[in-house]
């Protein structure tokens, strides 16, 4: 993780990519973060299947879906991971709801995680209250325990939550669900600059985005921006280079 | 559950690995760990703000200590000098006042502090405040003293810690030197310690998690996406609020009275406590509530609280439709937007329903992800809110959800075993022998249950939905097969495989077919104070068919569970004892269930 905080001193924007692990069959895995590293992310998130994924909009809920159908599970996944015939370069990030690891043992899931080569966690459904039932397994395998913040999180809350950040903090740019939008809210960017003015860690914007008038929109006011539905739906329909400009417009150098 | 304290922190990046402790310690005295009131400030901003912050002196004047206090700002003062009496009585904060502990007559003398705090050490070396070292810790066993106000240092490490903490029982655990490598705080050394007085493994984890409010014993809290947290915080302030409000509490029962209809009768069976030969049977009739079912009682609370909280438009799931009809009820009632998710195949079921709340303005909307039931159509309500959480409540009909979802609903509900409570003692002077109210989340039973909790000769028992049998893959039986788990923002008891995915419920019943129980009944199945049983289709169905023919009283799907279960219970009851049937809804929606599998009937 320590990759994210340079990219940022270094005046670069992240690109956070996020994969459905599974969506495919499980060896669609190893090829999906081989070739999104070799396309130049900066780091990825490892998605876990879930039956009732209730952040997730219609496009992740049906990867999710597929990969269930196909047997997908939390264990298969840090097993595949711990199978990598090749390097792995970029941060890789388990993104799951709390049940599956509750369920798998949440000191064994980090334990797991960390063999897996994963750096970080993000539990959408595990607030900042209770994170206590994660974080110190987490700690004790050096895992980051990425924190979310939205445009409905109240100041003094925001600024506590803030004040425990590692790795990035994920702000969430909609009300709402994952998914594409056309259009992201104007206090989109007000919110993002108050994040990023309080937060010791990068901060990147996830939920919505899948446009490069979404990265022109708030280039200056982030660190990064985390892309799911438009990278889950590419793999699917097998045009993942459709997908190649936004990634360029994001990391490719930007003159100001 | 032991707190902890980490002593003697002078790093940002050692009271960031402290962050999992209760306490910190900041030394102001002569020390190698000594810091400035300015660094211990700065250090102070970095902690959580639950955290317990204590500034430890040595004989400092009230004008030292107390500038700390306010400048740091210090939650507590730990004292190991000669500090007289009057100094420990001016100081506003908590005062942990330290003793050296030789021998029994230093134990002895702990009781004489005037402290909130007694903090036992062994004899300090170069500087008063401590050695490190462990003194015999089996003085302290053996001698009087409120272990509630016992801090327990010296010489305290990872390797230690927990058998220190089962010997003396104490408040809290103070490290310091234990905690460090070559002179310095080490911060793997701070969270193994951490670790280690707090029990390392997710049981005791979760211990600490559990915060009284918003928990019954494990289960419970708030595992939602945290767009939707200032939402639950809100409502958790307002509901606070209302509830003790009496104009609010006021307006609450009038709407019961003049529009519900209540108070419902407890109507003696007599045919069926006659065809039993069992215990005298009474029925809890919510089945006569207007829109047929006890969800409306829960719906005209949360309605009121929703337009007191300014928001004028409702999200609700519904299962059979009956939460659905009492929601759209209610807010054609109050002149509120209604939007209802309802799962495709209980449309199929309940279409009666469907077209009730079509008839009274809300809008249906249908959810075919997933089995198409109950589940599902919480999902997509609570999608639906998490997108339109700044003007919407959502309306939840069962106990269950983040806090202060079970809570309120059950507060909502319990006007169902009070005035059984009270209705029992007009007509027999004493209360029942047992009660049985059917589960699905279990709205209507924690309503019956709560009043009669603490009655603990009063036996309980909720008749959750089999299906086709427990042994089936097609049940709704969450307590009686279920495990441990989060969903639909509460830890409760659900149905799910060995991956954490949940499964499909089943029941005949489409308000019973949901593979979660609300947290409060996880936690009285626990505690066993409340047995549940499980009923099949079938033995739903033939009660239906007996508790109509035998009362003229024809019950929805849901409460014939409790029915079948009743009859059970009643076998081995005798004649001089009483039970109570929550009938929770009349079974007008179910007519065309009832129609087909009953073809024939004659």
């Amino acid at each position: 993780m320590k990759q994210l905080a340079e990219l940022k001193q270094a005046g670069h924007k992240a690109f956070v990519a996020y994969i459905m692990a599974g969506d495919g069959g499980i060896k669609k895995l190893g090829e999906q973060i081989q070739h999104l590293q070799e396309r130049g992310v900066t780091a990825i998130e490892v998605g876990i299947p879930f039956s009732d994924p209730v952040a997730d909009g219609p496009t992740i809920e049906a990867a999710g879906n597929r990969a269930l159908a196909e047997g997908i599970t939390l264990e298969k996944v840090l097993d595949e991971m711990q199978r990598f015939d090749f390097e792995v370069k970029v941060p890789l990030i388990i993104m799951t709801y709390l049940n599956p690891v509750i369920r798998f043992g949440a000191e064994r899931f980090t334990q797991e995680a960390k063999k897996a080569g994963a750096s970080g966690v993000i539990i959408p459904d595990l607030p900042f209250e209770h994170r206590q039932l994660i974080e110190p397994f987490a700690k004790q395998q050096e895992l980051v325990l990425i924190q979310l913040v939205t445009l409905t999180t109240i100041d003094s809350r925001l600024e506590e939550i803030l004040k425990q950040a590692e790795g990035f903090v994920y702000a969430v740019t909609v009300t709402g669900i994952t998914g594409s939008r056309d259009e992201l809210a104007e206090e989109v960017g007000a919110f993002t600059r108050k994040v990023r003015e309080l937060s010791p860690v990068p901060v990147y914007a996830g939920f919505g985005i899948s446009k490069e008038s979404h990265v022109e929109m708030l280039r200056d006011d982030v660190d990064g921006f985390i892309v799911g539905s438009a990278i889950v739906q590419a793999f699917h329909e097998g045009r993942i280079e459709d997908v190649e400009p936004l990634i360029d417009a994001v990391t490719a150098p930007h003159s100001v | 559950m032991t707190r902890v304290k980490i002593c003697g922190l002078m790093e940002e990046q050692h009271v960031k690995a402290a962050s999992q402790a209760d306490a910190i310690g900041f030394v102001f005295a002569p020390s190698k760990r000594r810091v400035s009131i300015e660094r211990a400030q700065e250090l102070s901003r970095l902690a959580n703000n639950d955290m317990q912050r204590i500034g430890v002196f040595v004989n400092a004047s009230y004008e030292e200590i107390e500038n700390a206090v306010k400048t740091v700002p210090l939650t507590m003062v730990q004292l190991h000098g000669d500090e007289p009496d009057e100094l420990i009585q001016r100081i506003e904060v908590p005062v942990i006042q330290a003793f050296s502990i030789r021998t029994p007559d230093d134990v002895e003398k702990l009781n004489n502090s005037i402290a909130d705090y007694i903090l036992v050490d062994a004899p300090g070396t170069d500087y008063r405040g401590g050695s490190g070292q462990v003194f015999d810790w089996s003085l302290l066993e053996n001698a009087n003293l409120d272990h509630s106000r016992l801090i327990l240092a010296g010489g305290l490490n990872r390797d230690n810690v927990q058998a220190a903490i089962s010997q003396t029982a104490p408040f809290m655990v103070d490290v310091s030197s234990g905690v460090e490598t070559d002179g310095r705080k080490d911060e793997a050394k701070i969270q193994q310690f951490i670790l280690q007085a707090k029990g390392d493994s997710m049981e005791r984890t979760k211990e600490k998690t559990i915060d009284p409010v918003g928990f019954f014993g494990r289960y419970g809290g708030q595992f939602v996406p945290e767009t939707l947290m200032k939402a639950v915080k809100e409502l958790e302030a307002a509901y606070e609020d209302a509830k003790n409000d009496a104009e609010f509490q006021k307006e609450y029962h009038h709407y019961l009275s003049e529009y519900v209809g209540r108070e419902q009768p407890l109507t003696f069976a007599a045919r069926m406590t006659e065809a039993w030969g069992g215990p005298k049977i009474y029925l809890k009739r919510e089945d006569l509530n207007h829109t047929g079912a006890h969800k409306v009682n829960n719906a005209i609370g949360q309605a009121l609280l929703a337009q007191r909280m300014g928001k004028r438009k409702i999200v609700a799931e519904t299962g059979a439709g009956q939460h659905g009809v009492a929601t759209a009820t209610i807010c054609a009632l109050f002149d509120l937007d209604c939007v209802v998710f309802m799962g495709e195949e209980d449309i199929k079921r309940q279409q009666l329903n469907v077209f009730r709340m079509k008839l009274l303005g809300a809008r249906v909307e249908s959810v075919s992800k997933g089995s198409g039931t109950l589940k599902d159509a919480v999902n997509e309500a609570l999608r639906y809110w998490v997108t339109n959480v700044e003007d919407t409540h959502y309306l939840i009909g069962s106990a269950l959800g983040p806090h202060p979802f079970p809570t309120m609903v059950r507060d909502f509900q319990s006007v169902i075993g009070k005035e059984t409570k009270r209705q029992i003692l007009d007509k027999e002077g004493r209360l029942p022998d047992a009660i049985v109210a059917c589960v699905g989340g279990g709205s209507n039973a924690i309503g019956m249950f709560h009043p009669f909790v603490s009655d603990e000769k009063v036996r309980l028992i909720g008749a959750e939905a089999a299906g086709e049998g427990v042994d089936t893959e097609r049940h709704a039986a969450t307590l009686t097969k279920g495990s441990e788990g989060v969903l639909h923002g509460a830890m409760m008891k659900i149905l799910q495989d060995d991956a954490g995915q949940v499964q499909e419920a089943h029941s005949i019943s489409a308000g019973l077919d949901y593979p979660g129980i609300g947290p409060e009944h996880a936690h009285l199945a626990d505690s066993g104070r409340v047995t549940y049983q499980a009923i099949t289709d079938d033995e739903a169905l033939a009660s239906v068919i007996e508790m109509s023919r035998l009362e003229g009283i024809i019950p929805a799907l849901e409460s014939a569970h409790a029915v079948a279960e009743a009859k059970k219970q009643a076998q081995s009851m005798t004649a001089d004892e009483l039970l109570v049937i929550c009938v929770s809804g009349r079974g007008d929606k179910d007519m065309a269930t009832y129609a087909e599998k009953m073809e024939g009937l004659s």
